[in-house]
């Protein structure tokens, strides 16, 4: 089953929609769905054209697609198990909160907070990601936990920040503090990154751009060939500030 | 003029030696008295447990030091959110919640008077505005003198009546009830740099001893005839070995006061670690009841730890700082200019550590070796050991065995050996767990004659009716019928007003702050004092013309007033 949400025009575009309600499982019995538009509550089709194509029996064949200006919906696929989701554009802060399963698929950019908290499943984003991809929230000491999150773009600052488990790939360049706080898990940044991976605890990242403003904290332990990269890298262990055991490969010059 | 009838209630008031008696309570204008007209509204009890309303003698839950562990932990936040609902704000939080996010979870505990444990008188105005935003409990302030360096010089001179005075002056400026002692003499050492090991040695730049500064204490509060004790929060907290100065501390205790004890050690859980460091850490409650039970002068509250997590926040600046070094996490510390200090990290108390498990059993211990109830206080200094909202759990321990061995089960391997607890038969009665959470607290704290703790004639009418038949629970097998009763009232009445109807809150609450006067003879007054005015007015840098609490920030505060001493 193909559910395609267009969004519709509206008098104020740029007030945020809280849209936690957009998640393939919950189209199972129709589309008597309620969002927020700032305070007030809206029904689906208030904010949005609706084409559904086909019928579904479990959640698992359910796809869900946005068009039009959806850069101001927050929350899309917020607690999302299974499925998939198709943004054919930019989309708003906290796409994919506390995901543990299905696919979501961003063709733009996306705001901050993508993936947070996430603990399975796919995310992948054809262009940018803002601050914050893949963390935890305010105060939360265990961020990301499994599955994949693939920025083909750059992201903002504090990408992957309390990573505990699973795959973060960046195709383009990291802002600051990229993997600071990480105890678990894979970052990859094919680009370049400033201050990496501050205070990390264990878990592994691989940077192969340049390395700006290097942090001290970190102890060079000897050079490795990463065949998957086709690169030497510079293996460093860290952060020894706060006794970390995580490995920060950098590629040699 | 508002009556209420409750009747057919199963009634256990210690202090009055009614134990389990079927009766009827007549409330008039919030006061109990001996009967009321027909036109009175009737709650049936229908013979379920009846208590006085729950007093907690050591609590957190106002001031700067909750608030900044409110900053600290936006992720707990995100935990316990309540919506607003008929007369109820919103609440958020776990272990540090709003200021209504308490009030609500104790009301519907059956709480309905409670002691700060530790404030600042610097920054009381900031605690009573919290109190006045947690509407269904009266609440007490105890005042911190732990390092504040006019009682200090005092107590340097041996001069008692001094001491006194200032701790008067003091108590009105602020506000304060009693005198909260925190890690005395060590805290101000932190803020030097230092640090004290034992409670004879000098505190640096002060040339008093802590062990000075409590018996001073102790005299200049009976000299005051101030209604609470003075409260320690006995130095080296947290450390193994730590049992001896707690030991040591309680031997220098003298009995001053035959009408209730003349030192309230709190948290004593904390403080009853036998070993030398934390691989060899055992627990050393015996022989600190062994004490205790001999000493009359003497109370203390448990201070139990419960599995979850938490925030630990306490004045104690040095210890919070050790134990930030265990964990690396968060961890925030502060001064308080010429008074005290505090300092606050988030813990998560786990089963798969010996010594949490360890700390766990001895705050049990501490309640089962205890022959009187009167002397060891069920809290677990919320937050510090747990969450307030886990009472029920403790209560549900301390009743049955057989819940503690269940639990015992689950726990980290090597425990059994180092702790006496799983070797303990004692199961508590409902009149002991009356006495540990609203009886013992009243009379420690010098309030039965408020009114509070119990339900005699011209009592307060604050009143908890749990969903409990004692007739028909055992509490030693059904545990959990226990802890779910004591979850949740089926009534909470605060001062003649149903305020808490099955857990759900039905009134905006009108609670009342008490705060002490303590009058002292006219040469003791400290705002005549040149020489205090001159210190005050060179080190602090406020005021002292600003630094008293106005009336404006107790809306409904209660002065309690004390006889002049000669």
């Amino acid at each position: 089953m193909r559910v395609i949400l267009e969004s519709k025009v509206r008098a104020k575009p740029n007030l945020p929609i809280e849209a936690e309600a957009i998640i393939p499982r919950n189209f199972l019995k129709g589309t008597d769905l309620i969002v927020y538009e700032g305070n007030k509550e809206r029904t689906l089709s208030e904010m949005f054209w609706i084409f559904v194509e086909g019928t579904a029996v479990s959640p698992e064949n359910i796809e869900v697609i946005l068009k039009g200006d959806t850069s101001r919906i927050k929350r899309v696929g917020e607690y999302m198990d299974t499925g998939s989701i198709v943004i054919e554009g930019d989309i708003g802060m906290h796409c994919g909160n506390f995901m543990s399963g299905g696919t979501i698929e961003i063709r733009g950019n996306a705001d901050s907070w993508l993936g947070r908290e996430m603990r399975g499943g796919t995310i992948l984003c054809r262009g940018n990601a803002s601050h914050y991809c893949a963390t935890g929230y305010r105060g939360e000491k265990k961020g990301m936990q499994g599955g994949k999150v693939e920025v083909f773009g750059n992201t903002g600052d504090f990408c992957a920040e309390y990573l505990a488990g699973g795959t973060v790939h960046i195709h383009g360049s990291a802002g600051d503090f990229p993997g600071v706080e990480m105890r678990g898990g894979e970052l990859i940044i094919e680009g370049d990154a400033t201050r990496p991976c501050g205070n990390m605890k264990s878990g592994s990242c691989v940077i192969l751009g340049t390395v700006h403003d290097m942090l001290p904290t970190f102890e060079k332990s000897g050079r490795r060939v990463l065949p998957e990269w086709k690169i030497t890298a510079d293996v460093y262990k860290g952060d020894v500030a706060n006794r970390g055991k995580g490995t920060l490969c950098v590629r040699s010059e | 003029m508002t009556e209420l009838w409750v009747k057919n209630a199963c009634v256990i008031d210690p202090i009055r030696g009614i134990n389990g008696e079927i009766m009827d309570i007549a409330i008039r204008d919030g006061r109990i008295v001996e009967s009321v007209s027909d036109r009175a509204d009737v709650i049936d009890a229908q013979r379920c447990l009846t208590l006085p309303g729950g007093i907690d003698s050591h609590t957190h839950v106002s001031g700067t030091k909750v608030n900044f562990g409110r900053y600290m932990s936006p992720e707990d936040m995100r935990a316990g959110r309540t919506k607003r609902k008929g007369k109820m704000h919103v609440t958020s939080g776990y272990y540090v919640p709003t200021t209504f996010g308490n009030s609500y979870r104790y009301s519907a505990m059956g709480y309905t008077t409670l002691l700060e444990g530790a404030m600042a008188p610097l920054e009381a105005r900031h605690t009573h505005e919290e109190f006045t935003a947690t509407p269904h409990q009266d609440m007490m302030a105890n005042t911190l003198f732990d390092g504040n360096w006019a009682v200090m010089d005092a107590v340097r001179e041996k001069d008692i009546r001094k001491t006194a005075a200032v701790v008067a002056w003091t108590l009105k400026a602020a506000r304060g009830y009693g005198i909260k002692l925190t890690n005395p003499g060590g805290t101000e050492a932190w803020g030097f740099g230092e640090d004290l090991t034992g409670i004879h040695e000098m505190v640096p730049h002060f040339a008093v001893t802590p062990a000075e500064i409590i018996t001073t204490m102790i005299r200049a509060n009976e000299l005051l005839k101030l209604p609470h004790s003075v409260h320690l929060h006995c130095n080296n907290l947290g450390k193994p070995g730590n049992y001896q100065t707690t030991l040591e501390t309680f031997d220098i205790v003298p009995d001053l006061n035959p009408a209730r004890q003349t030192l309230y050690a709190t948290h004593v859980q904390f403080h009853a670690y036998g070993g030398g460091t934390w691989k060899n850490i055992s627990s050393k409650a015996e022989e600190i009841t062994r004490s205790v039970n001999i000493k009359p002068q003497i109370v203390m509250d448990m201070g139990q730890i419960m599995f979850g997590r938490t925030m630990t926040m306490t004045a104690d600046g040095p210890m919070e700082f050790n134990l930030h070094c265990l964990h690396h996490n968060k961890w925030s510390n502060h001064d308080v200019e010429l008074e005290t200090g505090s300092g606050i990290i988030p813990v998560t108390y786990s089963k798969k550590s010996a010594v949490n498990c360890i700390m766990w059993a001895i705050g049990l211990e501490l309640a089962l070796l205890t022959k009187n109830p009167y002397q060891c206080l069920l809290e677990t200094d919320n937050p510090n050991g747990a969450p307030f909202v886990k009472y029920p759990e403790i209560i549900g321990l301390l009743m049955s065995k057989r819940y503690r061995d269940e639990e015992c089960a689950t726990l980290a391997t090597g425990v059994e050996q180092r702790t006496s607890l799983f070797a303990l038969e004692r199961e508590l009665d409902w009149h002991d767990i009356a006495v540990m959470t609203r009886a013992g607290q009243a009379k420690a704290l010098g309030i039965v004659n408020q009114g509070k703790g119990h339900l005699g004639i011209g009592a307060e009418a604050d009143i908890a009716i749990y969903p409990i038949r004692t007739d028909s629970v055992d509490p030693a097998r059904e545990y959990r019928k226990v802890v779910e009763g004591f979850q949740k009232t089926r009534y909470t009445i605060k001062r003649g007003r149903v305020v808490s109807r099955e857990g759900e809150i039905i009134v905006d609450g009108a609670n009342a702050t008490f705060w002490v006067d303590a009058k002292v003879p006219e040469d003791l007054k400290m705002e005549n004092d040149p020489e205090f005015i001159k210190r005050f007015e060179q080190f602090y840098t406020v005021r002292m013309s600003n630094y008293p609490v106005q009336d404006v920030y107790l809306p409904r505060g209660r002065r309690i007033e004390t006889e002049v001493f000669t």
